[in-house]
């Protein structure tokens, strides 16, 4: 039966279905509606655990340890609270345990503009953490894509035995829409870890070997570990290669837009393509490659001052034209006459 | 003869160890690991959680399932494997610094929840593994490598943060006092709820030397003067005694009185203006006022309190158009019970 649902609903119950057990979380507009359901879960089934945390640090850290000791388990935050959460990040590739972080972006940097919508936090996502590692992350643009992305992003953890990001923003975790969850048949991972209490593993975030030994000096066991762990997430990743690309023929110009962005500009197919990267992380290069290479303007639409756009050009080694939308200022006309305007000067 | 067969608890094949001769954290992982043993604990039922530092490394000598946090998260991992996990026995092997300083916050919300867990905290009063820093615990005066002239601040009394809410369980020991150090940690472990352990610990290399000790010993000798031991458990410990301070839950406090203040409006007795005028608060009748439709009564307010008004609003009357213009908002009203409706002019006459 269809219902009236929030992205925030959208994303709990897809978390449910994809049968997580912990949720950890600190209060912080938009996404804090995550959080309330957690908890008015917990109290009905003793099966689902429930923490309002001191801080997102303890949040965060808190999902990635009741990972290792055998739920599946997410949080949900905004920005501030997600820069809190890099710590817990870094670590939570290190030691591999598998879990979902919802980020809800706002305007920022620090508090910004509560809570006007953004999209403003990729690069918090590729690299916040210090260290090399490999994220995958998605981006839903709809209530009914929240819910199947979520239980995706599950499972990729579940694959790549590490934490997952699901991005969406202010905008679409109050956006209401009509969408028959009980209807979609989602496939589900179960869990593949062992949980503690069976074997003699240490979990550090101290590099390590592949049997768990703390190995501080050692170049060697560093680059094997590193390797496996890369490989492990590209290979995951290289299963979800989701994006949606409506072309059209008679035009020379592609727009790239993802989330909402994506459906402001939706009405502009009948002039434009348009490209919508669903993965973010890792960069859909080879895609971008070949989708990009027919058409002679790129234009990326993007709720910041230009994080994808750099990403797409590293990727497809061509300039691309940039329409930021700043400030929460996702308005239709605003995007639609900057995008006039990058035509007409052509860069 | 002596029993070794504590040693299934430690990784034997990492050994030697990374610590200092002379550091006071391999009695800790040791008497730990003993008093595991005793209790039958073991991988299938037991794990163990570390922070950073010199102490941090405790878990990965542990012959079982270990986790080892970033700095200061030891106790927040601990509580969610509980949490997930409450048929494990889980144990936090860290130090002052972790616990204390990076990780205060958790220590604080963690002991409030009172998750049953217990943490053996190395308290050897300096960051070791850094090179020999202040530490939160480090005494007021002491030389170290960030305060050259002396400590400038008191330090933190983990024994005055711990035993402010009960239930709580805290113990100090030293890891020269061996048999009050085994008691300590055996109880710790067998006690239900948070329980925290803390160990004043030597740190020879780093902390000693610079102090004028030649050898651990000394140190030892040092614990020996600065603190005293005393028998049974008491409510709270002083700064300079090692013993256990417990204390059970107290009792649970009242229901918190909700939706005392709304009653329901078909219960609510009807007010005429005139009627209302009578409950001016002369003679100990009680002060009623008007507002929006309503009826409160509002005898519980200090600035009605004896007086017929209150600068310019009187008892007794509708004050709906008074108070829209006040410089005060009506959260001021809905404060007080609602006793009735108010029945407006046009209905009376009816």
């Amino acid at each position: 039966m269809k219902k009236l649902l929030s992205g925030n609903d959208a994303i709990f119950q897809g978390a449910i279905r994809a049968g997580a057990t912990y949720f950890a979380g600190y209060p912080i507009t938009p996404s804090s509606e995550i959080l309330q359901q957690a908890a008015a879960l917990a109290e009905e089934d003793p099966g689902f655990r429930f923490l309002q945390a001191e801080d997102e640090i303890a949040a965060a850290i808190g999902t990635i340890s009741a990972s290792l000791a055998g739920a599946k388990s997410f949080t949900a935050t905004s920005g501030p609270g997600f820069s809190l959460m890099q710590e817990a990040l870094g670590w939570g590739h290190a030691v591999e345990a598998p879990c979902v972080f919802f980020n809800s972006m706002r305007v920022g940097p620090s508090t910004g503009m509560p809570t006007q919508p953004a999209q403003s936090d990729l690069l918090q996502v590729k690299g916040g953490s210090s260290g090399d590692y490999y994220p995958i992350a998605f981006y839903p643009n709809s209530v009914e894509e929240s819910f199947r992305l979520t239980v995706t992003a599950f499972n990729a953890a579940e694959e790549s035995l590490s934490p997952v990001i699901l991005l969406f923003d202010a905008l679409l975790s109050h956006l209401y829409e009509m969408a028959d969850l009980d209807g979609i048949e989602a496939e589900v991972v179960p869990r593949t870890k062992e949980p503690l209490g069976k074997g003699r593993r240490l979990f550090t975030g101290t590099a390590h070997d592949r049997m768990g030994n703390v190995k501080t000096n050692d170049p060697e066991a560093y680059r094997d570990w590193l390797n496996d762990l890369k490989e492990r997430h590209l290979t995951t990743a290289d299963k979800y290669p989701l994006y949606e690309y409506i072309p059209r023929k008679d035009s020379e110009t592609l727009l790239i837009a993802f989330g909402i962005t994506s459906r402001i500009i939706s009405s502009l197919k009948e002039r434009f393509s348009i490209f919508r990267p669903i993965r973010i992380f890792p960069v859909l290069e080879k895609e971008l490659q070949e989708i990009t290479r027919p058409y002679r303007h790129i234009i990326v639409v993007e709720g910041n001052d230009g994080q994808y756009a750099s990403w797409t050009e590293c990727a497809i080694h061509r300039k691309v034209m940039r329409v930021p939308c700043l400030g929460g200022g996702f308005k239709f006309q605003s995007i639609q006459s900057q995008i006039e305007e990058r035509l007409k000067e052509g860069k | 003869m002596i029993d070794r067969s504590y040693k299934e608890l430690l990784k034997l094949g990492r050994f030697p160890h990374t610590w200092c001769p002379g550091c006071g954290i391999g009695a800790v992982l040791k008497n730990v690991a003993m008093a595991m043993k005793e209790l039958g604990w073991n991988n299938q039922n037991t794990s163990v959680v570390s922070g950073i530092g010199c102490s941090g490394r405790m878990a990965g000598y542990m012959n079982l399932d270990a986790v080892h946090t970033p700095h200061g998260r030891a106790l927040t991992a601990a509580e969610a494997i509980k949490t997930v996990r409450p048929d494990l026995n889980v144990v936090v092997l860290s130090g002052d610094g972790d616990l204390g300083a990076i990780g205060g916050n958790h220590l604080l919300h963690t002991s409030r929840r009172n998750p049953d867990i217990t943490v053996f905290c190395n308290d050897n009063e300096i960051y070791g593994l850094t090179g020999g820093q202040a530490g939160p615990t480090t005494p007021k005066g002491t030389k170290t490598i960030t305060s050259p002239r002396g400590e400038h601040y008191q330090p933190l009394r983990l024994n005055r943060i711990l035993t402010t809410q009960p239930p709580y369980f805290y113990a100090r020991t030293t890891v020269y006092h061996l048999n009050h150090f085994k008691a300590c940690i055996r109880e710790a472990l067998l006690y239900k709820g948070f329980s925290f352990v803390d160990i004043i610990s030597d740190c020879i290399e780093l902390n000693g030397r610079r102090l004028g000790f030649k050898t651990a010993h000394q140190m030892f000798k040092w614990f020996d003067e600065r603190f005293h031991m005393f028998e049974g458990v008491r409510d709270h410990l002083k700064d300079d005694e090692l013993g256990i301070a417990k204390r059970e839950a107290e009792a649970e406090v009242e229901e918190i009185p909700m939706g005392k203040v709304e009653v329901k409006h078909e219960d609510l007795k009807t007010f005429t203006r005139e009627e209302l005028k009578h409950f001016d608060g002369a003679e100990g009748k009680p002060i009623y006022i008007g507002y929006k439709g309503k009826v409160y009564d509002i005898s519980a307010s200090p600035l009605f309190q004896g007086e017929k008004r209150m600068r310019c609003h009187m008892a007794g009357k509708d004050l709906t158009k008074e108070l829209d213009v006040a410089p005060h908002g009506d959260d001021l009203i809905f404060k007080f019970p609602a006793v009735g409706m108010l029945k407006v002019k046009a209905e009376a006459e009816k």
